[in-house]
């Protein structure tokens, strides 16, 4: 291999591709990774709060999905999403993006069941003191939770679900898979036209690793301001 | 004003309260000693529901905290289908509510089973006396070992967040506006701050402060609910040997004014002087108890005399 080649190489094709790889694959890379982080918390949250509710049915159900989810691997769901939800959906099939909507989907339910741990876990790991100090001043569960507990869980959670973050924007090169627009399927379409496959591959590498040791950098910028406020 | 009549806890398999029963008269100041593990502090949590009782009844001015508890009504066990058959097959019926207590006979958990006129009884009672437990709350304040002050709240907000939230939720009655509210509060959670001379600290938060500059705090906090009564768990325990001294003053301040407060402590000296009266509890009973002369100066059970001659 003639690093000299492969240097020019790397060079022309960032000229020529810059934008399949920049504005197609990262901005689709973060726009899924923000919608999975997103909605992922939401219904996280949602989960979390059905899993500490003291309806048993509710606590077994979100806990069956959580574990499932947890314990296989993301491309199984990816794979799963894109079959089960066009059957079951079948106004989906007419939708071009359905395969990219199924995508998210997937990426959204698997955030989900980490978000839920992270945030069950934050609010776990605020004193029980906390709480019985409120309840004992007459305060309902939910004002107790709302003004004491969960403004003290969120310093838990936020640095977590920062990672999480992380995490998810490096998942969803599995995405790639059905080809939909993310920064792993520019790199399926630029190699696919010139067969450079090492110099492909050192692009599409370099631009993950700046992309997250960016967020990474915000990261810790944010949980250092949050730490100083406490 | 505060009674628990036979409260059994137990936590799964362990039995830690074995059926007490207590009377906390107005203004009066007990003191709860004992050795660790006994149940003081359970029986303590139980009084505001902290614990949820596994048998017995607990009532705060006239009102039910807990659930019913048939055994304590003659009425309701009278009432049920055991204690008819009982009486029918020829049993006397004193003997047969006596059998019922003591061999715990009644099918509490299928009240259908026990026939109608038990369970219409058992919910009249319920609902003429019942209170909901965040109301009765405000009137016991709770100051803990650990003070539990807020952290996420600075000193004068720990101490307002009570009084603003309730003040809010029962608006409709008194028809006072927001601005009213949170100025009252402030205004008396600065006068309890000034009392204990720490109005210098109104807008820091907790973790700035000594361990017995925040369980004075923690007493304030209380106190600004205008509780009718306190209870106090181990309020010294946590603290250096050089800040008890600051924290029992305030204590014995309140007990001046009247405060009616019930003090689990291992603060011998501040039981004796302080305390109307002195329970001992060992086992999750209580084994005794009376003045503070004569539980400290002339015991009587085998069991506090040896607790005794270990903490004096
Ligand atoms: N939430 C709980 N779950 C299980 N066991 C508990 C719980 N709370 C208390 N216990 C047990 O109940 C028993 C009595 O506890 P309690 O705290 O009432 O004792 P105490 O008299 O206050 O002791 P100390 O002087 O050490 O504070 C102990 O054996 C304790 O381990
Ligand atoms: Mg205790």
């Amino acid at each position: 291999m003639d690093l000299g080649i492969m240097a020019k190489n790397i060079v022309d094709i960032i000229a020529k591709y810059w934008k399949v790889f920049l504005v197609e694959g990262v901005s689709n890379t973060l726009v899924l990774s923000f919608i999975a982080v997103f909605f992922g918390t939401v219904i996280g949250a949602l989960f979390a709060l059905g899993k500490m509710s003291p309806v048993k049915p509710l606590q077994w159900i979100i806990t069956a999905v959580v574990e499932a989810t947890r314990g296989t691997p993301m491309l199984l769901q990816l794979y799963l999403y894109v079959f089960l939800l066009p059957s079951m959906i079948p106004s989906l099939n007419d939708i071009k993006n359905a395969d990219w909507i199924c995508v998210a989907v997937a990426l959204v339910l698997n955030s989900a069941a980490y978000t839920s741990e992270i945030i069950r876990s934050g609010i776990e790991a605020v004193d029980k003191g906390q709480t019985e100090a409120s309840r004992s001043l007459g305060l309902g569960k939910v004002t107790t939770m709302t003004s004491i507990v969960l403004p003290q869980a969120i310093k838990n959670i936020l640095p977590a679900l920062g990672n999480e973050f992380i995490t998810v924007v490096k998942e969803t090169s599995l995405a790639s898979t059905f080809f939909i627009g993310d920064l792993m399927t520019s790199y399926l379409k630029v190699k696919g036209i010139n067969y450079l496959t090492m110099e492909c591959l050192i692009i599409t590498g370099a631009i993950y690793f700046i992309l997250n040791f960016i967020l990474s950098k915000i990261l810790v910028v944010f949980e250092r301001r949050m730490k100083a406020r406490a | 004003m505060l009674s628990i009549k036979n409260i059994y806890k137990n936590f799964g398999d362990l039995k830690v309260l074995k059926g007490v029963s207590e009377e906390i008269e107005q203004g009066e100041v007990v003191a709860i000693i004992g050795p660790s593990g006994s149940g003081k502090s359970t029986m303590l949590r139980c009084m505001n529901l902290l614990e949820t009782p596994t048998f017995g009844e607990v009532w705060m001015d006239g009102k039910l905290l807990t659930p019913i508890d048939p055994y304590l009504h003659e009425e309701v066990i009278k009432a049920s289908n055991t204690f008819k058959k009982m009486v029918a097959g020829g049993m006397e019926e004193e003997t047969a509510v006596k059998e019922i207590k003591e061999k715990d006979l009644l099918k509490e958990k299928f009240s259908a089973a026990e026939g109608k006129e038990y369970g219409a009884l058992m919910k009249k009672l319920y609902k003429e006396n019942y209170i909901d437990i965040n109301f009765a709350r405000r009137d016991m304040g709770m100051v803990f070992q650990q003070f539990n002050l807020f952290n996420n709240k600075t000193i004068k907000e720990n101490i307002m967040l009570a009084p603003v939230k309730i003040g809010m939720q029962s608006r409709k009655q008194t028809g006072l506006t927001k601005q009213e509210i949170v100025a009252a509060a402030e205004s008396k959670a600065m006068e309890l701050l000034k009392r204990i001379g720490l109005e210098s600290k109104a807008d820091v938060y907790p973790s700035t402060l000594s361990g017995g500059q925040k369980q004075r705090i923690a007493i304030v906090r209380a106190l600004a609910m205008n509780p009718k009564v306190m209870l106090f768990d181990e309020p010294t325990s946590a603290l250096d040997p050089e800040m008890i001294g600051e924290v029992l003053d305030l204590m014995k301040e309140l007990a001046n004014d009247g405060m009616t407060m019930v003090v689990v402590t291992h603060e011998m000296g501040f039981a004796r002087e302080v305390a109307d009266r002195v329970l001992f509890m060992d086992d999750g009973m209580i084994v005794e108890q009376g003045s503070p002369a004569e539980v400290f100066d002339n015991p009587q059970s085998p069991r506090l005399k040896d607790f005794l001659s270990k903490v004096l």
